[in-house]
């Protein structure tokens, strides 16, 4: 029903969704995950006609968008919106009248008959019939997130798009229109695509789920089961979660993993080597929790050395594009005499860091524990010798972590 | 909010007649002739002529009444657009540099020694339309979103006010003091003539205005809503600007810069009546004309035979009032 080929789009400088591909049936529940700043209400306003694509083409039953008028593209699709600011006080039933404008006859009205009777079956599935004679600007967040979406459902659409629609909604009420759109997808077929950020509702309710990456690239666009792997979540969101089966849905559902905030280290002397973003994470939660880290030698304006520095860890500099000076490898050595532990989360390899290494088998020689967090051979620019002494640090007693959370929880028990 | 139908309808009918037919008396009545009930209303029978009380009545105080009560009404309408448009509350007629470009134009007129009223008004008109032209074109160019207009009819008032600045300095005392009238608003200015040709100019606005009210309804929503529920917004837009524009120059060609009717009477008439156009259109625009009627009668009566600028009034009398309602109804 809706095909998009060849989508691409981009805001100023700032590229987004490089040559998407996809298409939506007719009848589908699906659900947008993602980022902030991803792309997702951009990717709607797209689908709906309201942006032009840069390249690609974005068709509606064979028919491009570029071909449908307002009008009648409204026919054929309403929007929820994330939540407008509204400045003047329309009472609500106006204001959901306004949703039978696409189907408008007289100059001079939204409603005859057959509208007032669409726009109180709105009122009432949205609970909102009490409220009718209110002004809109009187409404409660919740409320008047109530409203735009009776507004849309009076359009009638075959299709309907909502922008985070049910974000400022109490429980029940979050419940109940995950419910209402269950029920128009499954009784009057209509088509639904949502953005969300419940993520385990989402997953509970969408016959398929499009999760994208930060910069707007499809990670997978499937079933919930599918969709919902720490893999995915933890490239999609730099998290790291499990996921349950939810015991009564089946569904599946998302466990964030706070623990690592939980654990103290203490004051634990932790030494890391990083670079180009590598330890970046690592050192939030070495800093959450109460170590005290240095790290180095980092180049100036390394985006590690910005925030080593702005957490205030004891950073060995370097001049910026530099292989590390003697004086720098010196200093590393005497923070290294100092540390309880050393962590190498260096993922790129060249002849300028690979000092490091030495300094951290001289270091484990000596009886300080060295952990490798998840090293690979991919990123070795230094024909392999970066891998040989990782392998060497390995066999001389050096511990893997896979990641960081399984690291940190290594070196509270020391 | 509330309708005149729905809620003891016949007061709220009597009033929308009772009030403008006062409206009407009270700017009859006003001026340095004293004319009691009796009186006017038999010269009201008698038609035209040429007895003393005619003539004033016919040929000074009914044109007088008509030329408040069109300016009146096109300050409002024009103003309920540009807030409805712009979705801002502070806008007025006056936002988009179309006093600037209006005030250029008369007083460059006048500077150069043209005295004929027509002649005055067509020049301000021209600057009126001219500003407003420019701000479209260079809104335009990037999104025209309210913002823009905004800024970009913001800086073209200000050129226009530095040009007019310039020419003032150098212009002959004569046609400064003239100037100053003009500038602030003065219904005595407008040639009788051209009453008709503004009136046929306001009603053709008006009711092209009356059947956009349902698509000012969705513009209130913002742009993007707007547009997701079907509205053509760029182009509703830009007719929506002509006409509240066109409404405007007419105005300010006749009567000089009118203050404050155009931003407090939306205001009053939707605290009063709710926001829908399509009752706040009309309502608008009646409640304008009387107001400005009501204003311009004081300002000729406190000291007459002289003749107060009418924009002192229209400040005085509107601003209290708009501050009672605001109290009663808490909130805009």
């Amino acid at each position: 029903m809706i095909t998009v080929k060849n989508l691409s789009f981009s805001f100023g400088h700032r590229q987004l969704f490089s040559r998407l591909d996809f298409t939506i049936q007719r009848g589908e529940l699906i659900s947008i995950l993602g980022p902030n700043g991803c792309g997702k209400s951009t990717l709607l306003r797209l689908l709906r006609g309201n942006l032009p694509p840069v390249t690609g083409e974005i068709y509606w039953h064979g028919m491009s968008c570029r071909q449908i008028s307002p009008r009648e593209m409204s026919r054929r699709v309403a929007v929820v919106p994330q939540s407008t600011r509204i400045d003047f006080p329309y009472r609500v039933q106006d204001m959901v009248a306004m949703g039978r404008y696409p189907h408008r006859r007289s100059l001079l009205s939204f409603s005859n008959a057959a509208d007032r009777e669409a726009i109180r079956h709105a009122l009432v599935v949205t609970d909102i019939l009490a409220l009718a004679d209110r002004p809109v600007t009187e409404l409660s967040g919740g409320e008047l997130q109530r409203v735009l979406f009776a507004r849309a459902l009076a359009q009638q659409a075959e299709v309907l798009f909502l922008d985070e629609a049910t974000s400022h909604l109490d429980i029940d009420h979050r419940l109940e229109l995950s419910e209402l759109l269950i029920r128009l997808n499954r009784e009057q077929g209509v088509t639904i695509v949502q953005i969300s950020h419940d993520l385990d509702l989402a997953a509970a309710t969408s016959g398929r789920i499009m999760l994208l990456n930060e910069h707007g690239e499809i990670i997978g666009f499937d079933t919930p089961e599918r969709i919902m792997t720490p893999e995915n979540l933890q490239r999609a969101f730099r998290v790291e979660v499990r996921i349950a089966t939810n015991p009564l849905t089946g569904a599946p559902q998302v466990l964030p993993l706070l623990n690592t905030a939980a654990v103290q280290l203490d004051g634990l002397k932790v030494h890391l080597f990083c670079g180009g973003g590598s330890g970046k994470s690592l050192l939030r939660k070495l800093h959450l929790a109460k170590a005290a880290v240095s790290a180095g030698p980092l180049n100036q304006g390394d985006s590690d050395e910005e925030v080593a520095t702005a957490l205030n860890s004891a950073v060995v500099y370097e001049v910026p594009f530099q292989p590390f000076s003697e004086q720098a490898i010196s200093t590393t050595r005497y923070a290294l005499a100092q540390a309880d532990a050393i962590v190498v989360a260096t993922i790129w390899w060249g002849a300028g860091n690979l000092p490091c290494l030495d300094l951290a088998a001289d270091a484990l020689q000596k009886g300080t524990p060295v952990y490798l967090l998840n090293p690979t051979r991919e990123q070795d620019f230094t024909t392999g010798k970066a891998w040989e002494k990782l392998q060497a640090l390995q066999q001389a007693g050096a511990v893997i972590v896979a990641n960081e959370e399984q690291l940190v929880n290594k070196l509270a028990k020391g | 909010m509330r309708r005149p139908i729905d809620r003891t309808g016949l007061l709220w009918i009597l009033g929308l007649l009772l009030v403008p037919l006062g409206a009407i008396t009270i700017s009859l009545r006003a001026g340095s002739m004293d004319m009691s009930w009796a009186q006017l209303f038999h010269l009201l029978q008698q038609g035209p002529g040429s007895s003393v009380g005619q003539a004033v009545l016919w040929k000074i105080r009914i044109p007088r009444t008509l030329l408040a009560g069109l300016v009146g009404a096109a300050l409002s309408l024009s103003g309920v657009t540009f807030q409805a448009v712009l979705r801002n509350p502070l806008a007025d007629p006056y936002l988009l540099g179309v006093s600037g470009g209006a005030a250029l134009g008369a007083v460059a007129a006048l500077t150069i020694g043209i005295n004929s009223a027509p002649l005055v008004s067509l020049a301000a008109f021209g600057g009126a339309l001219t500003a407003l032209a420019i701000v479209y074109l260079v809104a335009r160019a990037h999104t025209c979103s309210s913002h823009t207009l905004i800024l970009s009819g913001v800086m073209v008032g200000s050129v226009a006010a530095a040009l007019l600045l310039f020419l003032l300095w150098r212009a002959p005392t004569e046609a400064t003091r003239q100037a100053i009238f003009w500038l602030a608003g003065n219904l005595s200015l407008a040639d009788p003539g051209w009453l008709g040709w503004g009136w046929g100019w306001v009603l053709v606005c008006f009711i092209l205005l009356w059947s956009q009210a349902v698509n000012l309804d969705l513009l209130t929503q913002g742009e993007e809503t707007a547009a997701d529920l079907g509205l053509a917004v760029g182009r509703t837009r830009l007719i929506l600007f002509a006409l509240a524009g066109a409404l405007t120059a007419c105005a300010v060609a006749l009567a000089g810069l009118v203050g404050f009717v155009g931003l407090v009477v939306p205001h009053i008439c939707r605290l009063l009546w709710g926001p829908a156009h399509r009752l706040l259109l009309p309502l608008a625009a009646l409640f304008g004309a009387c107001f400005l009627m009501v204003a311009d009668a004081i300002a000729r009566s406190l000291y007459a035979p002289a003749e107060m600028p009418v924009g002192v009034v229209t400040a005085l009398l509107g601003a209290p009032f708009f501050l009672l309602l605001l109290r009663r109804r808490g909130g805009l």
